[in-house]
């Protein structure tokens, strides 16, 4: 115990109980004046307490995540290799630009965001049917969410094994005569499986959100709705949607983050960026220069370049959420 | 409001229809990783005869998968621990004690969790390396710790505010220290949300890859996920034994699953709610 000496009671558990009366902290901080250096002390300990409480989680975050992160900004500006440590503009980001990989990556950014609103709209609708009581709606909640739990390793291994082209799916394809499709070795078809993958694995944690959401929905709007006989449509259009667009915007942006940082697994365990390099994201791109191709100071130029699309994404949504203040 | 009764069912079976999509993927991997492989090739979607564990234990004894998943329980057992204890100081601290900063320290720590572990990756790497702390348990721990302090931080300290000020001062008045006050208050009083963060915590260290082969380099030091990823090349002509790798990845998570349910969506739907 810090400060034992001045507070004799303080560091026996169980005191509390014994029912015995006590000093008032504050008066016994006004007896610390007598003088005694060790209730000084005491006093000294508690004016520094809420620094000692937070000093590991400022020392962690100071220099294992803010100080990499201006570290890295930094690093992009250097070169690789034989040019390590000195100077080179903005050649890193030049080099960005030209490697058709990245491009590749930025242009996976560009299809997530458009597949943003069906990975959005999927959870949403499933939400507003277990709100609604659906028969065996606790049931399909604890299912739906479970793959939000699991590894991407053993979501991607998982689905490594029923996609592959002699694989089961394939074969029940081909029985019900639409034929194979090659659903990991396609260019063109590829990205959209991993992307399936990830919707599959992630829209548990999506639903779970929104029905959180429903919660603070105010139900005697619905009951109102019912009686004037309003159609479902007409319900999730005018009351549910309006009374959720906190929510929705949240899950727009964490359904966004979690595309743009959580991938990684998928993208190792299925394709490993490929075929021809066709399902490469920022991330992996960071991973491959990084711990492949030892080029960190090119890596952290990606890395800069994620680290803004993020930005803007975080920017995007509190703009949103102002204007939502506005409205209302 | 309910949906109309005619319409409910048109809705239920479809919805019944996606669960079963949703966790058939699970039971057919389960099933195969009970098949002998010549029972693979000849019908894969068959019911295993017989609860066959020689796959399981290939993949834990020979593949090697029981040491990596020892190395597991270590890392994330040590960085779920200290994120609690270094989370839920310093969610007492933000929450009730206003001490100078207290406020931008926060909001210091909120934009850290804006900041994916992939922007800060590469020079962590430098970092962990000048320091000798690569390819070392201590330094996969620190990595963790410091990728999901933030959340954990935001997480007590949004608990802890709910705590009305009058236990503090009362506990205080009864002569407890501030620290004594974190240990014989808070560290109970906070015990479902402890609950709540150890557990995501433990899930996202245990699902975690990235950050672990970024971290651990050499083979021995694997953690079960990297173990499980190295499989694939290896036993691409033996799926059973590679379904069962799978399954011994998987079933950590799902008993979690089945008893915390509850706590797991508390703490995703926490940020959602409090955000």
């Amino acid at each position: 115990m810090l400060v034992g000496g001045a507070q004799p009671t303080a560091g026996r558990p169980g005191a509390e109980r014994t029912g015995r009366t006590k000093t008032p902290w504050r008066a016994q901080g006004a007896s610390a004046g007598t003088g005694s250096p060790r209730a000084f002390g005491a006093q000294r300990a508690e004016r520094l307490a809420p620094y000692v409480l937070v000093a590991p989680a400022v020392l962690v975050v100071a220099t294992l995540r803010l100080w990499p992160l201006l570290l890295g900004v930094n690093y992009s500006f250097t070169g690789d290799g034989a040019r390590d440590g000195t100077s080179v503009g903005l050649d890193n980001y030049a080099e960005l630009v030209d490697d058709p990989l990245f491009r590749t990556a930025l242009g996976n950014v560009g299809l997530l965001v458009l597949l943003l609103p069906v990975a959005v709209a999927i959870p949403g609708m499933l939400a507003t049917f277990l709100f609604l009581r659906v028969p065996g709606h606790r049931l399909f909640r604890s299912v739906y969410f479970f793959p939000a739990v699991l590894s991407p390793v053993i979501v991607g291994a998982i689905f490594n094994l029923l996609l592959a082209y002699d694989g089961p799916l394939n074969s029940l394809l081909e029985k019900a005569g639409i034929g194979a499709v090659d659903w990991l070795g396609d260019p063109d078809v590829t990205m959209f499986t991993v992307v399936g993958v990830h919707i599959w694995a992630t829209f548990g944690m999506a639903l779970v959100v929104f029905l959180a959401g429903f919660s603070t929905l105010d139900t005697t709007l619905l009951d109102a709705a019912r009686v004037d006989g309003a159609s479902l449509a007409r319900v999730i259009r005018h009351v549910i949607v309006p009374g959720l667009s906190r929510t929705i915007q949240f899950v727009f942006v964490t359904t966004m983050i979690g595309m743009l940082t959580s991938m990684f697994g998928l993208l190792y365990v299925m394709t490993s960026g490929g075929p021809e390099g066709s399902t490469y994201l920022p991330e992996y791109y960071i991973w491959i220069q990084q711990g492949q191709l030892n080029r960190p100071a090119l890596a952290s130029a990606a890395s800069t370049v994620l680290f803004l699309i993020m930005l803007v994404v975080g920017l995007v949504q509190i703009g949103l959420l102002r204007r939502a203040g506005r409205e209302h | 409001m309910r949906v109309p009764r005619r319409r409910r069912w048109a809705v239920a079976v479809p919805m019944a229809a996606l669960a079963l999509a949703t966790v058939y993927p699970l039971v057919f991997t389960a099933n195969v990783a009970m098949k002998s492989r010549r029972d693979y090739i000849l019908d894969r979607f068959s019911p295993a005869d017989s609860l066959r564990w020689d796959n399981i234990a290939t993949a834990w004894t020979s593949v090697g998968l029981g040491r990596y998943f020892v190395n597991s329980v270590i890392v994330v057992a040590s960085a779920v621990a200290l994120l609690l204890l270094i989370g839920s100081m310093a969610g007492f601290a933000l929450s009730h004690l206003r001490f100078r900063g207290s406020r931008a320290l926060f909001l210091c720590f909120l934009a850290a969790l804006f900041v994916p572990f992939q922007v800060v990756m590469v020079p962590l790497a430098q970092v962990m390396a000048d320091t000798g702390l690569i390819d070392t348990y201590p330094g996969l721990v620190l990595a963790y710790v410091a990728q999901f302090l933030p959340f954990s931080i935001f997480l007590m300290t949004s608990y802890y505010s709910g705590i009305p000020r009058e236990i503090v001062d009362a506990a205080r008045v009864d002569g407890n220290t501030l620290y004594g006050v974190y240990r014989r208050i808070m560290l109970p009083i906070g015990r479902p949300a402890l609950l709540s963060v150890g557990i995501l915590n433990a899930l996202f260290c245990w699902n975690d890859v990235l950050i672990s082969l970024l971290m651990m380099p050499s083979a021995e030091h694997r953690t079960l996920m990297v173990g499980v990823t190295s499989l694939r090349g290896q036993y691409s002509d033996d799926i059973p034994t590679f379904a069962a790798g799978v399954l011994i990845a998987a079933l950590p998570v799902l008993v979690i699953y089945l008893f915390f349910q509850r706590q797991i969506a508390d703490g995703i739907t926490a940020g959602a709610t409090k955000g």
